[in-house]
Protein backbone atom coordinates (compact mmCIF):
# COMPACT_ATOMS: atom_id res chain seq x y z
CA UNK A 1 0.00 0.00 0.00
CA UNK A 2 3.01 2.30 0.32
CA UNK A 3 3.74 2.91 -3.24
CA UNK A 4 1.15 4.61 -4.56
CA UNK A 5 1.53 8.57 -5.68
CA UNK A 6 1.26 11.24 -3.39
CA UNK A 7 -1.91 12.85 -5.63
CA UNK A 8 -3.84 13.01 -3.00
CA UNK A 9 -6.37 9.91 -4.11
CA UNK A 10 -7.88 7.50 -1.57
CA UNK A 11 -6.76 4.01 -1.97
CA UNK A 12 -8.81 0.78 -0.16
CA UNK A 13 -8.03 -3.02 0.33
CA UNK A 14 -9.93 -5.08 1.05
CA UNK A 15 -10.31 -8.81 2.52
CA UNK A 16 -12.45 -10.78 4.79
CA UNK A 17 -10.94 -9.83 8.06
CA UNK A 18 -10.05 -6.28 7.37
CA UNK A 19 -10.11 -3.09 5.50
CA UNK A 20 -7.55 -0.58 5.00
CA UNK A 21 -7.55 3.28 2.90
CA UNK A 22 -4.74 5.24 2.47
CA UNK A 23 -4.08 9.01 1.44
CA UNK A 24 -1.13 10.36 0.43
CA UNK A 25 -0.17 13.87 -0.85
CA UNK A 26 2.80 16.02 -1.51
CA UNK A 27 2.27 19.77 0.30
CA UNK A 28 4.32 23.09 -0.09
CA UNK A 29 4.88 23.75 3.15
CA UNK A 30 7.18 22.88 6.29
CA UNK A 31 6.39 19.76 8.13
CA UNK A 32 5.78 21.93 11.56
CA UNK A 33 2.97 23.88 10.00
CA UNK A 34 1.26 20.32 8.73
CA UNK A 35 1.91 19.38 12.11
CA UNK A 36 0.78 21.83 13.67
CA UNK A 37 -2.89 21.19 12.39
CA UNK A 38 -2.79 17.97 12.85
CA UNK A 39 -2.41 18.10 16.16
CA UNK A 40 -4.50 21.38 17.75
CA UNK A 41 -7.27 19.37 18.16
CA UNK A 42 -9.24 22.28 19.00
CA UNK A 43 -8.94 24.06 16.14
CA UNK A 44 -9.43 21.02 13.61
CA UNK A 45 -13.27 21.73 12.74
CA UNK A 46 -11.90 24.81 11.66
CA UNK A 47 -9.88 24.08 8.80
CA UNK A 48 -10.80 20.46 8.41
CA UNK A 49 -14.22 20.11 6.32
CA UNK A 50 -14.26 16.41 7.57
CA UNK A 51 -13.81 16.48 11.46
CA UNK A 52 -17.52 18.01 13.21
CA UNK A 53 -15.52 18.12 16.81
CA UNK A 54 -12.30 17.10 18.55
CA UNK A 55 -11.96 17.15 22.28
CA UNK A 56 -8.87 16.58 23.91
CA UNK A 57 -5.16 16.80 23.92
CA UNK A 58 -3.62 15.13 20.75
CA UNK A 59 -1.00 13.92 22.89
CA UNK A 60 1.04 10.74 23.76
CA UNK A 61 -1.59 8.47 25.90
CA UNK A 62 -4.16 11.00 25.81
CA UNK A 63 -7.74 10.07 25.21
CA UNK A 64 -9.39 11.78 22.29
CA UNK A 65 -13.15 12.25 21.19
CA UNK A 66 -13.90 12.85 17.36
CA UNK A 67 -17.12 13.30 15.88
CA UNK A 68 -16.30 13.38 12.07
CA UNK A 69 -18.97 13.85 8.91
CA UNK A 70 -18.52 10.29 8.17
CA UNK A 71 -20.82 9.35 10.67
CA UNK A 72 -21.97 12.26 12.49
CA UNK A 73 -24.51 10.96 15.64
CA UNK A 74 -21.55 9.17 16.54
CA UNK A 75 -18.50 9.65 18.73
CA UNK A 76 -15.18 7.87 17.83
CA UNK A 77 -13.61 7.39 20.98
CA UNK A 78 -9.56 6.83 20.39
CA UNK A 79 -6.72 6.92 21.94
CA UNK A 80 -3.50 8.55 20.96
CA UNK A 81 -0.63 5.44 21.07
CA UNK A 82 2.24 7.35 19.14
CA UNK A 83 3.06 10.80 19.15
CA UNK A 84 6.80 11.54 17.41
CA UNK A 85 6.76 15.41 16.57
CA UNK A 86 6.74 16.47 12.99
CA UNK A 87 6.80 12.82 11.85
CA UNK A 88 3.93 10.20 12.96
CA UNK A 89 1.36 9.54 14.71
CA UNK A 90 -1.33 6.94 15.57
CA UNK A 91 -4.70 7.16 17.11
CA UNK A 92 -6.32 3.92 18.01
CA UNK A 93 -9.44 2.43 18.73
CA UNK A 94 -10.97 -1.20 19.26
CA UNK A 95 -10.94 -2.25 15.90
CA UNK A 96 -8.85 0.02 13.99
CA UNK A 97 -5.78 2.14 13.68
CA UNK A 98 -5.20 5.80 11.88
CA UNK A 99 -1.80 6.18 11.31
CA UNK A 100 -0.59 9.93 10.03
CA UNK A 101 3.12 10.53 8.71
CA UNK A 102 5.12 13.33 7.77
CA UNK A 103 8.34 13.21 5.76
CA UNK A 104 10.34 15.77 4.19
CA UNK A 105 10.94 15.82 0.53
CA UNK A 106 13.16 19.25 0.18
CA UNK A 107 12.37 21.74 -2.21
CA UNK A 108 9.79 22.81 0.94
CA UNK A 109 7.52 19.79 0.35
CA UNK A 110 6.20 17.78 2.77
CA UNK A 111 4.68 14.27 2.02
CA UNK A 112 1.52 13.82 4.33
CA UNK A 113 0.49 9.99 4.25
CA UNK A 114 -2.51 8.57 6.24
CA UNK A 115 -4.07 5.37 6.88
CA UNK A 116 -6.88 3.94 8.66
CA UNK A 117 -6.71 -0.30 8.48
CA UNK A 118 -9.90 -1.30 10.47
CA UNK A 119 -10.48 -5.34 10.94
CA UNK A 120 -10.54 -8.75 13.35
CA UNK A 121 -12.03 -11.37 13.48
CA UNK A 122 -15.55 -9.92 13.87
CA UNK A 123 -15.39 -7.70 10.94
CA UNK A 124 -17.21 -9.69 8.24
CA UNK A 125 -20.19 -8.74 10.40
CA UNK A 126 -19.88 -5.33 10.66
CA UNK A 127 -17.81 -4.37 7.29
CA UNK A 128 -21.74 -3.33 5.60
CA UNK A 129 -22.14 -0.91 8.82
CA UNK A 130 -18.99 1.08 8.03
CA UNK A 131 -19.14 3.40 5.52
CA UNK A 132 -16.33 3.88 2.97
CA UNK A 133 -13.32 6.37 3.95
CA UNK A 134 -12.05 7.55 0.03
CA UNK A 135 -13.94 10.40 0.26
CA UNK A 136 -13.44 11.48 3.50
CA UNK A 137 -10.00 11.01 3.15
CA UNK A 138 -9.58 12.51 0.05
CA UNK A 139 -11.19 15.86 1.51
CA UNK A 140 -8.85 15.71 4.67
CA UNK A 141 -5.82 15.59 2.10
CA UNK A 142 -7.29 18.25 0.31
CA UNK A 143 -8.46 20.38 3.35
CA UNK A 144 -4.68 20.26 5.32
CA UNK A 145 -3.01 20.94 1.84
CA UNK A 146 -4.99 24.28 1.19
CA UNK A 147 -4.72 25.54 4.61
CA UNK A 148 -0.77 24.64 5.24
CA UNK A 149 0.20 26.16 2.05
CA UNK A 150 -1.86 29.31 2.89
CA UNK A 151 -0.06 29.68 6.04
CA UNK A 152 2.67 28.99 4.99
CA UNK A 153 2.87 31.92 2.12
CA UNK A 154 0.84 33.84 4.72
CA UNK A 155 4.27 35.31 6.50
CA UNK B 1 27.11 45.10 28.41
CA UNK B 2 27.42 47.31 31.41
CA UNK B 3 24.27 47.66 33.75
CA UNK B 4 24.49 51.74 32.89
CA UNK B 5 24.57 50.33 29.28
CA UNK B 6 21.85 47.96 30.22
CA UNK B 7 19.41 50.18 32.09
CA UNK B 8 19.96 53.01 29.43
CA UNK B 9 19.01 50.36 26.70
CA UNK B 10 16.43 48.99 29.03
CA UNK B 11 14.53 52.34 29.24
CA UNK B 12 14.19 52.73 25.50
CA UNK B 13 12.31 49.52 25.48
CA UNK B 14 10.17 50.05 28.65
CA UNK B 15 7.43 51.95 27.03
CA UNK B 16 6.89 49.29 24.17
CA UNK B 17 7.56 46.85 27.16
CA UNK B 18 4.46 48.34 28.80
CA UNK B 19 2.08 48.51 26.12
CA UNK B 20 2.66 44.94 25.56
CA UNK B 21 2.21 43.26 28.78
CA UNK B 22 -0.54 45.94 29.05
CA UNK B 23 -2.41 43.97 26.53
CA UNK B 24 -1.96 40.82 27.67
CA UNK B 25 -2.56 41.41 31.25
CA UNK B 26 -5.34 43.90 30.89
CA UNK B 27 -4.33 45.31 34.01
CA UNK B 28 -2.39 48.13 35.07
CA UNK B 29 -0.95 47.06 38.32
CA UNK B 30 0.13 43.33 36.77
CA UNK B 31 1.77 45.09 33.68
CA UNK B 32 3.90 47.47 35.90
CA UNK B 33 4.57 44.52 38.18
CA UNK B 34 5.93 42.38 35.54
CA UNK B 35 8.05 44.81 34.19
CA UNK B 36 9.65 45.87 37.10
CA UNK B 37 10.13 41.94 38.11
CA UNK B 38 11.65 41.97 34.15
CA UNK B 39 13.97 44.44 34.86
CA UNK B 40 15.07 42.91 38.01
CA UNK B 41 15.60 39.17 36.78
CA UNK B 42 17.25 40.90 32.97
CA UNK B 43 19.80 42.85 35.69
CA UNK B 44 20.94 39.62 37.84
CA UNK B 45 21.11 37.06 34.79
CA UNK B 46 23.11 40.45 32.59
CA UNK B 47 26.58 37.94 32.69
CA UNK B 48 24.25 35.34 31.12
CA UNK B 49 22.83 37.58 27.82
CA UNK B 50 24.97 36.81 25.15
CA UNK B 51 24.11 38.75 22.45
CA UNK B 52 22.62 35.52 20.45
CA UNK B 53 19.61 38.09 19.63
CA UNK B 54 19.03 41.48 20.46
CA UNK B 55 18.62 43.17 24.16
CA UNK B 56 15.22 44.04 23.15
CA UNK B 57 14.10 40.32 22.07
CA UNK B 58 15.82 39.24 25.48
CA UNK B 59 13.76 41.32 27.16
CA UNK B 60 11.13 40.83 25.71
CA UNK B 61 11.48 36.74 26.32
CA UNK B 62 12.01 37.46 29.98
CA UNK B 63 8.98 39.51 30.12
CA UNK B 64 6.49 37.13 28.24
CA UNK B 65 7.27 34.03 30.36
CA UNK B 66 6.40 36.28 33.20
CA UNK B 67 3.08 37.64 32.10
CA UNK B 68 2.62 33.56 31.04
CA UNK B 69 3.33 32.70 34.83
CA UNK B 70 0.83 35.85 35.52
CA UNK B 71 -1.71 34.16 33.57
CA UNK B 72 -1.65 30.65 33.53
CA UNK B 73 -4.35 30.10 36.47
CA UNK B 74 -6.34 32.68 34.76
CA UNK B 75 -9.43 31.72 31.90
CA UNK B 76 -9.42 33.43 28.70
CA UNK B 77 -11.90 36.53 28.20
CA UNK B 78 -14.75 35.77 25.54
CA UNK B 79 -15.23 37.26 22.23
CA UNK B 80 -18.56 38.71 23.56
CA UNK B 81 -16.96 40.46 26.21
CA UNK B 82 -17.86 44.35 25.06
CA UNK B 83 -21.37 43.04 25.39
CA UNK B 84 -21.02 41.53 29.08
CA UNK B 85 -19.29 44.66 30.52
CA UNK B 86 -21.57 46.95 28.75
CA UNK B 87 -24.20 45.60 30.46
CA UNK B 88 -22.56 45.67 34.02
CA UNK B 89 -21.15 49.06 33.45
CA UNK B 90 -25.25 50.34 32.51
CA UNK B 91 -26.46 48.17 35.79
CA UNK B 92 -23.73 49.73 37.64
CA UNK B 93 -24.88 53.44 39.20
CA UNK B 94 -21.38 54.50 39.96
CA UNK B 95 -20.03 54.13 36.62
CA UNK B 96 -20.62 56.90 34.93
CA UNK B 97 -20.21 59.42 37.54
CA UNK B 98 -16.35 58.04 38.24
CA UNK B 99 -15.73 58.60 34.49
CA UNK B 100 -17.31 61.83 34.94
CA UNK B 101 -14.63 62.60 37.69
CA UNK B 102 -11.58 60.77 35.28
CA UNK B 103 -12.90 63.19 32.22
CA UNK B 104 -12.78 66.61 35.22
CA UNK B 105 -9.91 65.74 36.89
CA UNK B 106 -7.71 64.41 33.72
CA UNK B 107 -5.90 66.29 31.35
CA UNK B 108 -5.91 62.65 29.00
CA UNK B 109 -9.62 61.42 29.09
CA UNK B 110 -10.19 62.47 25.79
CA UNK B 111 -13.01 60.50 24.12
CA UNK B 112 -11.32 59.56 20.54
CA UNK B 113 -12.68 56.52 18.77
CA UNK B 114 -9.15 55.03 17.53
CA UNK B 115 -8.06 55.02 20.82
CA UNK B 116 -11.28 52.67 21.62
CA UNK B 117 -10.65 50.69 18.49
CA UNK B 118 -7.17 49.87 20.32
CA UNK B 119 -8.89 49.23 23.83
CA UNK B 120 -11.29 46.80 21.87
CA UNK B 121 -8.80 44.94 19.98
CA UNK B 122 -6.65 44.35 23.20
CA UNK B 123 -10.59 43.18 24.84
CA UNK B 124 -10.86 40.61 22.05
CA UNK B 125 -7.49 39.67 21.64
CA UNK B 126 -7.69 37.76 25.04
CA UNK B 127 -10.38 35.84 23.80
CA UNK B 128 -7.29 33.94 21.66
CA UNK B 129 -5.32 31.49 23.00
CA UNK B 130 -2.78 32.93 25.01
CA UNK B 131 0.29 31.72 22.69
CA UNK B 132 -1.87 33.24 19.79
CA UNK B 133 -2.33 36.30 21.28
CA UNK B 134 1.40 36.32 22.09
CA UNK B 135 2.49 35.98 18.64
CA UNK B 136 -0.41 38.20 17.53
CA UNK B 137 1.27 41.22 19.11
CA UNK B 138 4.50 40.46 18.65
CA UNK B 139 4.14 40.52 15.09
CA UNK B 140 1.84 43.06 14.25
CA UNK B 141 2.32 45.45 17.02
CA UNK B 142 5.69 45.13 17.90
CA UNK B 143 7.31 44.75 14.25
CA UNK B 144 9.05 41.11 15.68
CA UNK B 145 9.92 38.85 13.30
CA UNK B 146 9.18 35.19 12.77
CA UNK B 147 12.19 33.35 13.97
CA UNK B 148 12.63 36.16 17.25
CA UNK B 149 8.92 35.71 18.38
CA UNK B 150 10.00 31.37 17.96
CA UNK B 151 13.04 32.49 20.45
CA UNK B 152 10.74 34.38 22.78
CA UNK B 153 8.08 31.76 23.07
CA UNK B 154 11.01 28.43 22.38
CA UNK B 155 8.29 27.09 19.83
CA UNK B 156 9.45 25.96 16.10
CA UNK B 157 9.07 28.86 13.32
CA UNK B 158 6.54 26.79 12.04
CA UNK B 159 4.34 26.74 15.01
CA UNK B 160 4.46 30.52 14.73
CA UNK B 161 3.02 30.39 11.95
CA UNK B 162 -0.10 28.47 12.55
CA UNK B 163 -0.52 30.33 15.56
CA UNK B 164 -0.42 33.77 13.70
CA UNK B 165 -2.41 32.69 11.09
CA UNK B 166 -4.99 31.13 13.69
CA UNK B 167 -5.12 34.36 16.02
CA UNK B 168 -5.58 35.91 12.38
CA UNK B 169 -8.31 34.11 11.06
CA UNK B 170 -9.98 34.13 14.32
CA UNK B 171 -10.18 37.93 14.39
CA UNK B 172 -11.19 38.46 11.22
CA UNK B 173 -14.03 35.96 12.12
CA UNK B 174 -14.44 37.94 15.74
CA UNK B 175 -15.20 41.10 14.04
CA UNK B 176 -16.85 40.43 10.97
CA UNK B 177 -19.35 39.58 13.50
CA UNK B 178 -19.53 41.53 15.71
CA UNK B 179 -18.11 45.30 14.24
CA UNK B 180 -20.72 47.40 13.19
CA UNK B 181 -17.86 49.85 11.80
CA UNK B 182 -17.08 46.87 8.96
CA UNK B 183 -20.49 45.19 9.03
CA UNK B 184 -23.85 46.84 8.67
CA UNK B 185 -25.38 43.92 10.46
CA UNK B 186 -22.44 43.68 13.20
CA UNK B 187 -23.77 43.35 16.87
CA UNK B 188 -21.26 45.84 18.30
CA UNK B 189 -21.97 49.90 18.16
CA UNK B 190 -19.91 50.38 21.30
CA UNK B 191 -17.35 52.96 19.87
CA UNK B 192 -20.58 55.43 18.49
CA UNK B 193 -22.59 54.96 21.41
CA UNK B 194 -19.38 56.05 23.44
CA UNK B 195 -18.62 58.90 21.33
CA UNK B 196 -22.43 59.91 20.95
CA UNK B 197 -21.79 60.15 25.09
CA UNK B 198 -18.46 61.70 24.96
CA UNK B 199 -18.52 63.84 22.30
CA UNK B 200 -22.19 64.59 21.54
CA UNK B 201 -21.17 67.36 18.52
CA UNK B 202 -19.92 65.25 16.97
CA UNK B 203 -21.09 63.57 13.69
CA UNK B 204 -20.12 59.56 13.95
CA UNK B 205 -20.43 59.56 10.51
CA UNK B 206 -18.12 62.20 9.51
CA UNK B 207 -15.29 60.66 12.19
CA UNK B 208 -15.92 57.11 10.87
CA UNK B 209 -14.78 58.22 7.63
CA UNK B 210 -11.57 59.10 9.61
CA UNK B 211 -11.34 55.38 9.94
CA UNK B 212 -9.22 53.69 7.51
CA UNK B 213 -10.56 50.33 7.59
CA UNK B 214 -14.05 51.43 8.47
CA UNK B 215 -13.93 53.78 5.55
CA UNK B 216 -12.62 50.63 3.29
CA UNK B 217 -15.52 48.15 5.12
CA UNK B 218 -16.49 46.78 2.03
CA UNK B 219 -12.90 45.44 0.63
CA UNK B 220 -13.47 41.88 0.09
CA UNK B 221 -9.81 41.51 1.71
CA UNK B 222 -10.85 41.41 5.39
CA UNK B 223 -7.27 40.40 6.12
CA UNK B 224 -6.31 43.89 4.94
CA UNK B 225 -8.90 44.85 7.03
CA UNK B 226 -7.40 43.73 10.32
CA UNK B 227 -3.86 44.94 9.33
CA UNK B 228 -5.50 48.53 9.18
CA UNK B 229 -7.08 47.87 12.54
CA UNK B 230 -3.88 47.04 13.71
CA UNK B 231 -1.98 49.50 12.41
CA UNK B 232 -4.41 51.76 14.68
CA UNK B 233 -3.27 49.73 17.53
CA UNK B 234 0.57 50.14 16.68
CA UNK B 235 0.22 53.74 16.62
CA UNK B 236 -1.83 53.63 19.64
CA UNK B 237 0.29 53.81 22.98
CA UNK B 238 -2.28 53.10 25.88
CA UNK B 239 -0.40 54.61 28.42
CA UNK B 240 -0.10 58.06 26.95
CA UNK B 241 -2.37 58.41 24.21
CA UNK B 242 -4.87 61.64 24.76
CA UNK B 243 -7.11 59.41 25.90
CA UNK B 244 -5.42 56.60 27.97
CA UNK B 245 -6.86 57.64 31.55
CA UNK B 246 -10.14 56.81 30.24
CA UNK B 247 -9.25 54.36 28.26
CA UNK B 248 -7.45 52.26 30.90
CA UNK B 249 -10.22 52.99 33.30
CA UNK B 250 -12.52 50.99 30.78
CA UNK B 251 -9.71 48.29 30.55
CA UNK B 252 -10.03 47.57 34.20
CA UNK B 253 -13.50 47.97 34.44
CA UNK B 254 -13.82 45.18 31.66
CA UNK B 255 -10.88 43.13 33.53
CA UNK B 256 -12.70 43.12 36.94
CA UNK B 257 -15.73 41.82 35.52
CA UNK B 258 -14.44 39.18 33.57
CA UNK B 259 -12.03 37.95 36.04
CA UNK B 260 -15.21 38.23 38.58
CA UNK B 261 -17.34 36.61 36.16
CA UNK B 262 -14.74 33.46 35.03
CA UNK B 263 -14.76 32.74 38.79
CA UNK B 264 -18.40 32.63 39.13
CA UNK B 265 -18.56 29.88 36.99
Amino acid sequence: MSDFISNGRAVTTRNIFSRETVVRIDILADRGILWALLTNGSDLPRWNSTVISLEGDIRKGEKIRLRSTLDPKRVFKLKVTEFEPESAMIWGAAMGKRVFKLKTLGNGTTNFFMSEKIGGPLFPLFSGMIPPFDESFEQFAKDLKKESELIQNAN
Amino acid sequence: MTPEQFTTEFELARPQLKSYILRITASIQDTEDIVQDTFIKASNKLESFQGDSSLKTWIFTIASNLAKDNLRAKKRWTADVTDICREKALANPNYFPEIARIQQTSAHAKFEIKEHITFCLTCISKSLPLEQQICMLLKEIHGFKISEIAGILSITEAMVKYYLHTARTKMVDIFEGRCALINKNGTCHQCSELNGIFNPKQQFEEEKNKINFAKKANDPDRQHLLDLRLEIAKNTDPFTSNGHDLQLHHLEHNRKIMENLREKK
